[in-house]
């Protein structure tokens, strides 16, 4: 983990998932991680300026890097799977293909803004505190024990595939969440949707086709006995939690699984409080006995002591 | 070497057992290798589908954990190495006949759907007709396709919507679309079946057709180049209006094709996604403002953005003038003709 970042909380953080920027900060700054603003990005693109225009897209993901290579800062800090993999996308093309790399330059040049020469890399949030020096420092951080809280970790899609862009972990058997949630003093569970997609990018287009997804793994977390689910996506976030009601009455079951964010979790052990967390913008609301061992005083003792 | 495989066996397709064996193979085999073992050795009632053996003809599609793989391509030393003893199931999201063995014929329909033929009637060079090697690199992924059914087996949207038309279907459509000797008539009527219901906007970009494909098709870059024609050639209703705000009754809308209008228009008057647009523009007025509870709840988690205050990006105008030079650019270059080598897309 390194000291500084360019900061890209991409648009979902910035705008109806904003507790996830404000837990994100918190955690960041008990790391003792500088987080400098981007202060002309703009929203990557998400999967459908990929698809629809792809030009646009690698012109707009360029235009980030190389704002992030005009501070001086040589990695951007993600929060969002699908800022994730499609800044990394653009990020290979533009660091394989030279000709490419000079075309966009020149527009970018022509525009007046800053241009890119490949030297930048995107590193998600997950990544950076999973392991290595990140990990150690979190360990550090984490006075607050979560004993007795089960966690169901939910990837999502575009922080495991396509692995030849992302690369970080195995894709069909990740560790990185487990290891996270157990250096927080909970309990992983484990249950076979947690790499599957929520359906979330097709959640408005084709509502019904993507609430068959999200019922996955909320029913299998619920039936594994999960306090909670976990995800490094906002989307994945929003899809499980605003739609869940939907999603019930889409299965015709109850689920009833409040759904965090991983730099809450991450904040919760680190005692950071509620008001930078923001459990309470959650459309599933936390029952009181999760929200007792997410936010139990620091040093109380836990249930079974 | 000893293997030792879990095997999901199914008689009729319907119940099934997992069964363990054990076999000697040489250190060089592969799954195939180690199927023929336990067939010829252990029980020769074990049903399977092979023949070339070196991953060409698409038989051999199974799960080794859950995840799709070519049988003949799967080494079997570095599972053995490692102590781990792998389960072996049919492929999903196609019905199991016995064992191992799957029906293709729901994957044939929708190959079949597609057209998987080039069309050239209308093309005005029809009696002489040239894929240039430049143009090849808008296919040439997707020809490389051997039919196997593994990005199949696996996509989250068709266990969702089984008659979703598919990565593989798709990736065949794309080879058509995308081949500089199929004329603009067929081209055009292709897209607009393909923006239809159970089409490329069914597609979750869950990318585990691009993570199993064992031959690099890349099945959900297929996709997307398909998008990305629909809007290059796509105008007014042609594919389904590019907004559900406005639609003229009558209008058939596409809320997938909406719903990536409504990223591209935001990005470039104010640079961030504008949350307040896309539902309405995604699924029409009337249906958003008729789902009350849902914006309620929304609401109460404060998660309703101010649409009078808008998030806007500084320095935004830099994207605005980008937004103009590149369509300029993709103006001149589709004057060009169709076919022009620079409009071809990659989305890798």
């Amino acid at each position: 983990m390194q000291d500084r970042y360019a900061y890209y909380p991409g648009c979902l953080a910035s705008l109806s998932q904003k507790e996830l920027d404000s837990s994100t900060r918190a955690v960041c700054a008990k790391l003792g991680v500088e987080l400098v603003e981007l202060e002309s990005m703009t929203c990557c693109g998400a999967g459908d300026i990929h698809e629809a225009k792809p030009d646009y897209y690698l012109h707009l993901n360029a235009r980030i890097l190389g704002q992030a290579e005009a501070l001086g800062i040589p990695t951007i800090l993600t929060i969002c799977n699908v800022c994730t993999l499609n800044l990394r996308q653009a990020n290979k093309k533009l660091k394989q293909d030279s000709g490419e790399l000079e075309r966009v330059n020149r527009n970018l040049a022509e525009v007046g803004a800053a241009t890119y020469s490949g030297e930048v890399e995107v590193r998600h949030l997950l990544w950076e505190v999973s392991e290595g020096d990140g990990y150690e420092r979190f360990k550090e951080i984490a006075v607050r024990s979560l004993e007795g809280l089960r966690v169901a970790p939910f990837y999502g899609c575009q922080i495991l595939r396509p692995s030849k862009l992302l690369g970080f972990e195995n894709p069909d058997s990740p560790q990185s969440l487990e290891r996270l949630i157990e250096a927080c003093g909970a309990e992983a569970i484990d249950y076979e949707a947690k790499v599957k997609c929520c359906g979330f990018p097709i959640v408005l287009a084709r509502e019904d086709v993507a609430l068959g997804m999200a019922v996955q793994p909320l029913a299998q977390a619920r039936d594994a006995g999960a306090d909670v689910i976990v995800t490094p996506c906002p989307l994945c976030h929003l899809s499980l939690d605003a739609w869940q009601q939907k999603a019930e009455k889409h299965a015709g079951r109850p689920l009833n699984v409040p759904i965090l964010h991983l730099a809450q979790l991450l904040g919760a052990a680190a005692g950071i409080r509620e008001d930078e967390l923001k459990f309470k913008r959650h459309v599933v609301r936390l029952s009181s006995e999760v929200q007792d061992k997410l936010l139990r005083p620091q040093g109380a003792p836990v249930a079974g002591d | 070497m000893e293997v030792t495989l879990k095997i999901r066996r199914s008689p009729d397709g319907a119940s099934h057992t997992t069964e363990t064996y054990t076999v000697e193979v040489p250190e060089t085999a592969t799954l195939l290798d180690a199927l023929d073992a336990v067939k010829d050795k252990r029980d020769g009632t074990l049903a399977y589908r092979k023949s070339c053996r070196m991953a060409v003809c698409g038989s051999c599609g199974m799960r080794m954990d859950g995840g799709a793989v070519l049988a003949c391509k799967t080494a079997m030393k570095p599972l053995v190495e490692a102590g781990h003893v792998p389960t072996i199931s049919p492929m999903g999201n196609l019905p199991v006949i016995k064992d191992l063995v799957v029906d293709m014929e729901p994957f044939w329909a929708k190959i079949r759907a597609v057209k998987p033929f080039l069309q050239t009637e209308a093309h005005p060079a029809k009696e002489h007709l040239v894929e240039a090697q430049v143009q090849q690199a808008n296919i040439g992924k997707e020809a490389l396709c051997i039919m196997c059914g593994c990005c199949v087996s696996e996509c989250n949207s068709m266990e969702s919507d089984p008659d979703f038309l598919g990565p593989a279907a798709l990736a065949k459509a794309q080879r058509f679309v995308g081949d500089q000797r199929e004329d603009d008539v067929a081209r055009r009527s292709r897209l607009k079946d393909l923006n239809g219901a159970h089409g490329i906007w069914d597609c979750t970009r869950c990318y585990f057709c691009n993570q199993r494909c064992p031959k690099g098709v890349d099945p959900r870059d297929a996709i997307a180049k398909l998008g990305a024609q629909t809007f290059r050639f796509g105008s007014g209703s042609e594919f389904g209006a590019k907004t559900n705000m406005f639609a003229p009754v009558g209008t058939v809308v596409e809320p997938g094709v909406a719903h990536a209008q409504v990223f591209v228009d935001s990005t470039r008057r104010g640079g961030f996604l504008d949350e307040t647009q896309l539902v309405p523009k995604t699924i029409g007025p009337l249906a958003a403002a008729l789902d009350v509870p849902f914006a309620l709840r929304l609401a109460r988690a404060g998660k309703v953005p101010n649409p009078l205050h808008k998030h806007k990006a500084k320095n935004n105008d830099e994207v605005k003038r980008l937004w103009k030079l590149l369509e300029a650019q993709a103006r001149e270059q589709q004057g060009l003709g169709t076919n022009h080598p620079s409009l071809i897309d990659s989305h890798d």
